[in-house]
Formats: C-alpha cells, structure tokens, sequence
C-alpha cells in the first residue's frame, strides 16, 4: 500500500519581514542626539563656506571692504557654535574609544586619552585665538 | 490585600493564519519581586495561552537566547525584571531587524551566516608540531582580547542597530568583535584571512558609531569599541610599511 | 583623511567661530579680519595661506562623508551608490580648488 504525501506549498512558513520606517531616530533620544551629532557637519560647512567668502572679500580692495557685523550674521553664528561644540564634544569623547595605545606594555586608559584631546583643544584655541585677537586692532 | 497584577501585551503571529503580526494582551499576577519577562510568558504559556511560542534557555542570561524588544528596548527577556516596569504594561515583542517566524521567534538565519563568515576560528600559517605542546599564553596576552570573547550571541546588538535595520547586507556589531577577538589572539594568524569580510563597504565601513549596540549589550563586550578600534587598525595596515604587517 | 578632518574640525573650527563670528562682530574684542589692512596683511602670510587650505579643505571631506551617511540613516539608499558620492566628494574636492584660488589670488604673498 503505497502513502501519498501532499507536497507542502512553497510558501508553507512564511516570515514577516517588518519594514523599519524613516523615523527611526524619533523614537529613542540616544538615536535623536545621535542624528544631531551627524548633522552637525552641516552648519560647521555652511560657516567654513562663509569664512572662505570672508577671504575672498578682502580682494575687492580696501573700499570694498566691511567687517561683518550683522545681528542675522552673529546668530548665524551663535547657532554655528553650538552645533560644533556638539561636535567637538562628541568627537573628541569618542576619540578615547578609538584611540588605543600600549606604553611599557600597559594599555593606556581612554580616560587619559579623552583627557589628552580635551588639553589639545584647549591648547589649540588659546593659540588661535590668540593670533585671531592679538594681529587686530 | 489585593493580588498585585501586570498586564503583558504580546506579538501574535501564526504564519498559516495571520497576513501581518497582532498584539495580545494577558493580565498574569505579580507575585513575586524577583520576576522577569521570561517567567511572566512562561506563566502565560503554562496557564494562560498554550500557543504563545518563544525561545529561551538558561534563565540566567549566559545562553543568549532569549532576546527580545520590551517596551521598544532589545533585553533578554530573563533579564528584564518586571518591577521595573510595573504598574505600566509591558509590551513583549519579536527582536527589531529579523524577520518574524512565529509569535515572538525569530529567523536567526542571517546572523549566523555573517558570524560564519568571519573565520571564528585560530588560523594559523603552519600548525604547531604536536612535539610543541600547546600554545602559552600569558594573563596580558589573553586581557587583549578578554572582552570581546564574552559574546553570548544573543542579537540585542544587531536588533539595536539602524544601520543593520536599514540594510541586513551590514556584517554587523558581534560578528566584527568577534573578528577581532580572533585577530587580537596571540595564538591567531588570520587577520589577513579575515580582511576581505572585515574591510568590505558592508564591513566596519558601513557602521556610523551610533553605539547603541554597546548600549544594549548584556555582556559588556563593547562591539562598538571593537568596531572602531578594527576601523583604525585596519586604516594603519594600509599605512604602515609592509613589514609591520601581521 | 575622512577622520583628519574631523579632529581638525573639533580642534580648530569653535574658536574661529567664537572670536570671528561673534566676539569680533559685537566689538567685544579686536579681530584680525575686522579691518581691511590687517586682515589683507595677515592673508599675505604663506603659513596663514596654509593653514587655511588645511581648515577649510580637509574638515570638507569629513562633512561629506557624514552628510552622505546622515542620508543613508534618513532612509535613502540611494546615498550609497556612486552618482551620490560623486556628488559629496566632488563637491569637497571642488571646495578645496576654490579655496586654493581664492587663497592664491585674493592677498600678494608677502613675508611681512
């Protein structure tokens, strides 16, 4: 007596395959102020855009010259700021769990590391800004 | 005095039956302190809805099979302690990222062939002699790469991620620590073997450090960290003289 | 490099930002670009000429990995393939001949 097994569909366990959704990153704050983190590359470009027109001014010779001074321009500004200090914030934390290094065979802690790039920023200001300040008048 | 009770709301889903998911809720008694998610659906399972289908294991989360989403976050759900969520109701559904075989299963499939593909396993150029004895390691040698062996292949990272969950081609968080935990074994040869997989645009190039993964982690493995750290190395074994390559 | 010009972003961008977009244009300290000789003077400066191209430039190529990938995260795959990167990474590339030229044509090279 011979059996006759039925053949399963094809499709006999079918998975659900949810779709994400684009708003992913509205649902949790660690997404959201991860996405403002990468955003800020938008508002340092568009400041660095200006700095380079800053520059170019200076070609039109000394009557075609103004400093800027606008209020809309020191928003623009102020908002530019926050944005990279986000960034720099972020960036140079971060730098302590890329960075690894032995010195005499011991790791060095990321706390040193962060600490290291936190000093070099500070360090890099005060010379920068001291040449910004120092060569005006 | 009242019995204390929860109302735990999760995934159904039969794939003879249903087109898409749906939500059940059960109202199970809270009677001990000490319980988890996992012991509320085993409650459910054994005296509530005999259907209801889950994996689990261990209980004490070392086996990793028990991942989850509760209440929108990936856990184990024999770690997730129901007074901590209490008296708010706890949403129990399927790991995010995966397709949904059943109920709160899910096809682990893809998981495992990405972790496959990173060579799991000592590589070695030539194989010691047996006369050798076996391979000497010191505690410093083994710290190099202690944490990132401490994967208990759960998926809460892979559920975490956005990349993963934008596009599965993504090698993912465990897979590229548990590469480095093998490039990072004194006793191990394989990081070149390993190279094609790890420095692949869908490799540790397609992670933006978002970091939940690490967030998420129930071990402390830090994938992140590893991811991260193996985009460096990686980047310096280009740079770096021929020599120094190992 | 995508990583150079984000550390020299973080390092050097807040400060150019605090002193020469605000502290200078509300006349709370002296700026070298608030008046046209000290600032066509200071541009005449090779170093200064150099250091420009490099905290213009390099930053460029960093913001248009991260813009391309802030796309992807958007639910754009199509940030991923080549037309897309031509779009960003040329665009960096020409941020960086613009700046040379406006740089090299914009104050005499001077020692002074």
């Amino acid at each position: 007596m011979s059996i006759e097994v039925e053949a399963a569909p094809p499709t006999a366990t079918r998975t659900y395959r949810p779709a994400m959704g684009r708003g992913w990153w509205t649902r949790k704050s660690h997404y959201f102020w991860y996405m403002v983190r990468e955003f800020t590359a938008l508002p340092l470009a568009l400041w660095l855009l200006w700095l380079l027109f800053e520059i170019q001014r200076a070609g039109r010779g000394a009557s075609g010259y103004y400093p800027p001074s606008s209020t809309p321009f020191v928003i623009f500004s102020v908002i530019c700021l926050l944005f990279a200090l986000y960034h720099s914030f972020t960036f140079l934390s971060l730098a302590g769990v890329i960075l690894h290094f032995k010195v005499l065979d011991k790791p060095v802690a990321s706390r040193l590391i962060v600490l290291s790039q936190f000093g070099g920023w500070l360090v890099a200001s005060i010379v920068i800004g001291a040449v910004l300040i120092g060569f005006g008048r | 005095m009242a019995e204390k009770r929860i109302t735990i709301r999760a995934t159904r889903y039969d794939p003879e039956k249903d087109r898409a998911p749906r939500m059940q809720s059960y109202d199970i008694p809270f009677t001990d302190d000490a319980m988890v998610v996992l012991d509320a659906l085993n409650y459910i399972k054994s005296h509530v809805d005999g259907s209801l289908s889950y994996r689990w294991s261990c209980r004490m989360g070392i086996c990793g099979s028990c991942g989850m989403t509760v209440n929108g976050t990936p856990k184990l759900s024999c770690s997730a302690f129901l007074r901590d969520y209490w008296p708010r109701s706890v949403t129990v559904t399927p790991l995010n990222n995966f397709p949904i075989v059943r109920d709160l299963v899910v096809d682990m499939e893809d998981f495992m062939e990405k972790l496959k593909s990173i060579k799991p396993w000592i590589i070695r150029k030539e194989e010691l002699p047996l006369g050798a004895g076996e391979h000497r390691q010191t505690m410093d040698q083994i710290d190099d790469f202690r944490q990132f062996s401490q994967c208990i292949n759960c998926m809460l990272c892979y559920s975490a991620c956005p990349v993963y969950g934008l596009d599965d081609k993504f090698l993912g968080p465990a897979a590229i620590a548990l590469a480095r935990r093998y490039n990072l074994d004194s006793r191990d040869q394989g990081t070149k073997e390993r190279l094609p997989m790890i420095a692949h645009p869908d490799g540790i190039w397609e992670c933006s450090f978002v970091g939940e993964c690490s967030v998420v982690c129930p071990k402390g493995v830090d994938p992140a960290k590893a991811i991260q750290q193996t985009k460096l190395d990686t980047t310096m074994r280009f740079v770096l003289p021929y020599g120094n390559r190992e | 490099m995508f990583a150079q010009g984000g550390v020299l972003a973080a390092l050097l961008i807040p400060v150019h930002i605090l002193v020469q977009g605000v502290l200078g244009p509300l006349g709370i300290v002296t700026v070298v670009d608030r008046h046209y000789d000290t600032w066509i003077s200071i541009l005449g400066n090779p170093i200064v000429k150099l250091y420009l191209l490099v905290l213009i430039s390099l930053p460029f190529f960093h913001f248009a990995h991260r813009l391309r990938y802030l796309l992807v995260d958007l639910g754009i795959p199509a940030a991923k393939g080549l037309p897309v990167q031509v779009v960003f990474y040329g665009g960096a590339v020409l941020v960086t001949l613009v700046a040379v030229w406006v740089l090299l044509t914009t104050a005499p090279l001077s020692l002074g």
